[in-house]
């Protein structure tokens, strides 16, 4: 048997595995392992004297990869930003940003809508877990919205779609593990995130405008606040200022040389809020909780890291992506429509699937054929399809594949953002938020669709950058 | 889908073993978060001292190097034992009785076979840095500072076999659902429904606050 059947059967026995329930970790690890010894054998010709040769010499292969990639400094950035996250409840962030945001801006239509989207975007630069943002806001900022009249299912909407800001807005957790499956620079991925980020929030403010001024009854605006109830409010929520500062700082400085490495800003930002939690009155019972729950989610994601790096590792010596790649570069359509397609498909499997284990699953294969469309991992980008040199293309592509990945959080019918409203409201069904969120699909759309038009958006920032 | 799930309990020796084998699970999983809380605290300190004064610290890139397999691997049997590995549980979650019971028995069964598989390659990747005879009983160490590496390299075989042990538990747990057709098996995570996640989660953070 060739080596690429050999491939297609080991990646089509792992997908029924995944379907059928199986943890997607071990799934790839062991379709990974079980590649490496069929190619290996198979290359022995099946003699059952070297069973055992080819059994050893796979089960080392596989053996290594777990240490020796964990290994590295890049992944950690991956549990330092999930300890952000958790800290930055003890340190009580979220009602600083929301009372900051109602009180600066929820004066325009719509008024305390558009504060919490700000404030979701706010926190999302403390947070890199959308869920999480979900949740807390719809404790704080639904009770308020429904104070002044809002309509129930609307407001439910709004804390859902603004939970998936965190995935862009850095310090994001899923563009650190898109950059460490693609091998491409983790700071610029991160900076590249900013901007997009900020933009989805801006379209959906401005969505939340314009219903509010069609529809009258829909988010009156809230004002009377004085510039000094203003100003007051400020200070509790500067270290996100801070964070966001420093991550941006430590990965690009406008002024100079930059301040060091992601991983160092990362630490550092992780720092500043721990002390904000113990100012807070964080104690060692809260402390441990936060300690034990980054552990677990920081367990869930490098499991599923190794396990997928064995399964590429097998990958590699089949030459899978290869083909795949010629196939995709072979088919006589536009490079562009063809991204589209892929991107449709992982609207379509983001559905059903959670965003990590999507990403990490397909990439592999999926990633170096966008970069073959391209024209390879080395074109100029006058000689490129999408008319951006390589490393462009990288950063690119992955945020366009982290906004449909979030996209799919609000989706029916396991738009997970949706469920956590409802399960903290006990007013509010799973249908009236995906009523509620349905306007910021049309959002996300034609955030998508700029995103795609206008690639400058995503990549001025890393592009300075050198 | 990062489904969580609950652990039911009762007197029977499988359930004892569980309730035994947790606690050092929860401490291997503190590890593994104590090492994400003082990596955060070695970057603060590499980075005031090199800005602040001139005195960068040494073989920063090797501490954390060695900080990650502590991080990765210590709570892998901790997760596992709440069934919070993320998968797709469109399919499984919809099953009930015997034939979602077989189907855990078979995917936790295939998951031990690749475990087992790699406690062996870890601990052959482990041999090949370990020396009695050498300094520090070290073949290979981290290039700036010269830490050893077999220590970083040792937690994978023994993570695993932690796990290893869990999924015997859990095979025992489910095979045990399969033949005697129970409703609420013990010692094995049972599915949650999204609601119930979702729920799970708020009542967590309501918890923190």
């Amino acid at each position: 048997m060739d080596p690429i059947s050999i491939g297609l059967w080991t990646t089509g026995g792992m997908l029924v595995l995944v379907l059928i329930g199986m943890r997607v970790a071990f799934a790839a690890g062991l379709a990974g392992f079980v590649g490496l010894f069929w190619l290996r054998w198979n290359g022995f010709d099946y003699d059952p004297a070297k069973f055992g040769k080819a059994l050893t010499i796979s089960v080392k292969i596989a053996g290594q990869v777990p240490h020796s990639k964990i290994a590295a400094q890049a992944l950690s950035l991956i549990p330092t930003f999930i300890l952000i996250g958790y800290l930055a409840y003890y340190a009580k962030l979220t009602t600083a940003l929301f009372e900051a945001a109602k009180r600066w801006i929820a004066w325009v239509p719509g008024g305390l809508a558009v504060s919490t989207v700000f404030a979701t975007a706010g926190f999302a630069a403390v947070s890199g877990a959308s869920v999480a943002t979900a949740a807390v806001f719809a404790r704080i900022a639904i009770p308020e919205m429904l104070k002044i009249g809002y309509n129930k299912q609307f407001a439910a909407g709004v804390v859902a779609a603004g939970g998936t800001l965190a995935s862009l807005i850095p310090p994001s957790a899923i563009l650190v593990i898109y950059a460490i499956i693609v091998e491409q620079d983790v700071g610029k991925l991160l900076l590249a995130g900013f901007i997009p980020g900020a933009f989805s929030a801006l379209i959906y403010a401005g969505l939340i405008i314009g219903i509010a001024m069609i529809f009258k009854n829909v988010g009156p605006p809230v004002s009377g606040f004085t510039w000094r109830e203003r100003f007051a409010v400020l200070p509790p929520a500067l270290p996100i200022v801070a964070v966001v500062v420093i991550i941006i700082f430590f990965v690009y400085n406008p002024f100079g040389d930059a301040w060091g490495t992601p991983t160092e800003g990362g630490a550092v930002g992780a720092f500043i809020v721990f002390l904000m939690a113990l100012y807070r009155g964080m104690r060692w019972a809260q402390l441990k909780d936060a300690l034990l729950e980054t552990a677990k989610l920081t367990v869930m994601i490098f499991s599923i890291i190794w396990g997928v790096l064995i399964y590429v590792r097998f990958l590699g010596f089949a030459d899978l992506p290869g083909v795949f790649s010629e196939w995709i570069t072979s088919l006589d359509m536009a490079p562009l429509l063809i991204l589209i397609c892929i991107l449709l498909a992982y609207a379509v499997l983001g559905m059903f699937m959670d965003a990590i284990g999507m990403l990490l699953l397909t990439l592999p294969v999926v990633y170096p054929a966008v970069m073959a469309l391209n024209g390879g991992e080395y074109v100029t980008a006058a000689d490129s399809a999408f008319g951006m040199n390589g490393t462009m293309c990288a950063i690119w592509f992955g945020i366009l594949v982290v906004k449909m990945a979030e996209f799919c959080l609000i989706t029916p019918p396991i738009g997970l953002n949706c469920f956590v409203v409802a399960g903290v409201r006990d007013d509010l069904t799973v249908q009236d938020v995906f009523k509620g969120v349905t306007p910021f699909f049309l959002a996300d759309g034609v955030t998508i669709a700029l995103l795609v038009a206008f690639p400058g958006i995503v990549l001025w920032l890393p592009s300075l950058v050198g | 889908m990062a489904s969580s799930s609950s652990v039911l309990q009762d007197d029977s020796w499988l359930s004892r073993a569980d309730r035994a084998l947790l606690p050092v699970e929860r401490v291997f999983a503190l590890f593994s978060g104590l090492a994400v809380f003082s990596l955060m605290f070695l970057a603060a300190y590499s980075v005031t001292g090199r800005k602040f004064f001139n005195q960068p610290l040494n073989g920063y890139v090797d501490y954390i190097e060695a900080a990650m397999p502590v991080i990765a691997f210590m709570g892998v049997s901790y997760v596992q034992r709440f069934g919070g590995h993320i998968r797709m549980d469109m399919i499984i979650g919809k099953m009930r009785g015997r034939v979602l019971w077989a189907l855990e028995l078979l995917t936790v069964a295939l998951v031990l076979v690749v475990i087992l598989a790699l406690i062996w390659g870890s601990w052959a990747h482990f041999d090949r840095s370990f020396d009695f005879t050498k300094p520090l009983w070290s073949r290979d160490s981290s290039i700036d500072i010269g830490i050893p590496m077999w220590p970083a390299k040792l937690l994978v075989p023994v993570a695993f076999s932690l796990l290893a042990v869990r999924l015997v538990l859990q095979i025992i747990g489910y095979g045990r659902a399969l033949v005697l057709g129970l409703e609420h098996p013990v010692a094995v995570p049972l599915i949650l429904t999204i609601e119930e996640q979702a729920m799970a989660e708020a009542a967590h953070l309501a918890e923190q606050e």
